[in-house]
């Protein structure tokens, strides 16, 4: 027998000796050591950041006297000429669905190059 | 139709789909023993901790797979690593010596039934030729691949792959039947 034909037996000897291995059980237990799926740490963060506002917006409420400069500035937009209330509720808008269509085209690119 | 392991790895990415990645553990949970049952010299029950902790490693650095090498290439590194680190721990705590297991593994002292088994002949190989032998001639993957998976140069495997080649040889030769 030649060189190549002898390396050719022998490896094929080689991989015919490696029987294969029965899962029994092995990825059960590896899915088992697996960390935590992002999906629930994102929801702990969720939940954190919504409790963290929550206080946040119960202690600006406080701090700053209950609010009055909620209604103050409602009785000065309310005395404004309806032009102009017209005007900043356009602008609002625009303002609004820009930066939604800006996010929404960000987002269909991420999900495009994955 | 059967994804391909592409298409689970793209899965565990943008979905974090964690099935998708246990199917990838069942596809090369066979090969990836295997290597390590050789490694530690068909020590099972260490080969297959070791096998999970490679599994388990993938996982967290899937993220760092770009897909230039196969994914098999890139588990068996993985695992390649774990073996190499365990080992060394033994090493530093029992003080297991390559050499002098060698010595005590040598051929003519070999248990005479043990005469045509070949993975015993792989077994008394030195580490460095027995892991070359086995990525390449047993599972298939070129020089380049395998000399990613060791992190040696492409000639080191070469050469290895071809004195492991000749060892075995010269093992199985004085095993033959008369």
């Amino acid at each position: 027998m030649d060189e190549a034909n002898q390396q050719d037996l022998l490896d094929r000897q080689l991989r015919d000796a490696v029987p294969y291995i029965d899962d029994a059980g092995f990825t059960a237990q590896v899915m088992k050591q697996l960390p935590r799926r992002r999906k629930h740490r994102q929801a702990v963060r969720a939940t954190i950041l919504l409790v963290t506002a929550i206080l946040a917006s119960g202690l600006s409420f406080v701090l700053s006297g209950n609010a009055r400069f909620i209604t103050i500035d409602i009785e000065r937009v309310a005395n404004l000429p309806v032009q102009w209330v017209f005007a900043i509720a356009v602008a609002s808008g625009l303002l609004l669905t820009g930066l939604g269509l800006i996010a929404a085209v960000f987002k269909t690119r991420e999900l495009q190059s994955n | 139709m059967e994804l391909t392991d592409a298409d689970l790895i793209a899965r565990v990415l943008v979905e974090d789909d964690q099935h998708a990645f246990g199917e990838l553990v069942r596809r090369h949970q066979s090969s990836v023993r295997g290597l390590l049952r050789q490694l530690t010299r068909t020590d099972v029950a260490l080969a297959d901790d070791l096998a999970q902790e490679a599994f388990v490693r993938a996982y967290k650095n899937i993220r760092s797979f770009r897909g230039e090498a196969r994914f098999s290439t890139w588990l068996y590194r993985i695992a390649y690593n774990c073996f190499r680190e365990d080992a060394r721990r033994r090493k530093e705590l029992v003080g297991i010596n390559e050499d002098q297991w060698q010595a005590e593994m040598d051929p003519q002292t070999v248990d005479l039934g043990l005469r045509h088994d070949l993975m015993h002949a792989l077994s008394l190989l030195p580490l460095h030729e027995r892991s070359a032998i086995i990525l390449c001639c047993q599972n298939g993957l070129s020089h380049d691949e395998a000399a990613r998976v060791l992190q040696i140069p492409l000639g080191t495997v070469k050469t290895n792959v071809l004195r492991g080649r000749e060892k075995l040889k010269k093992i199985l030769a004085a095993w033959a039947p008369d």
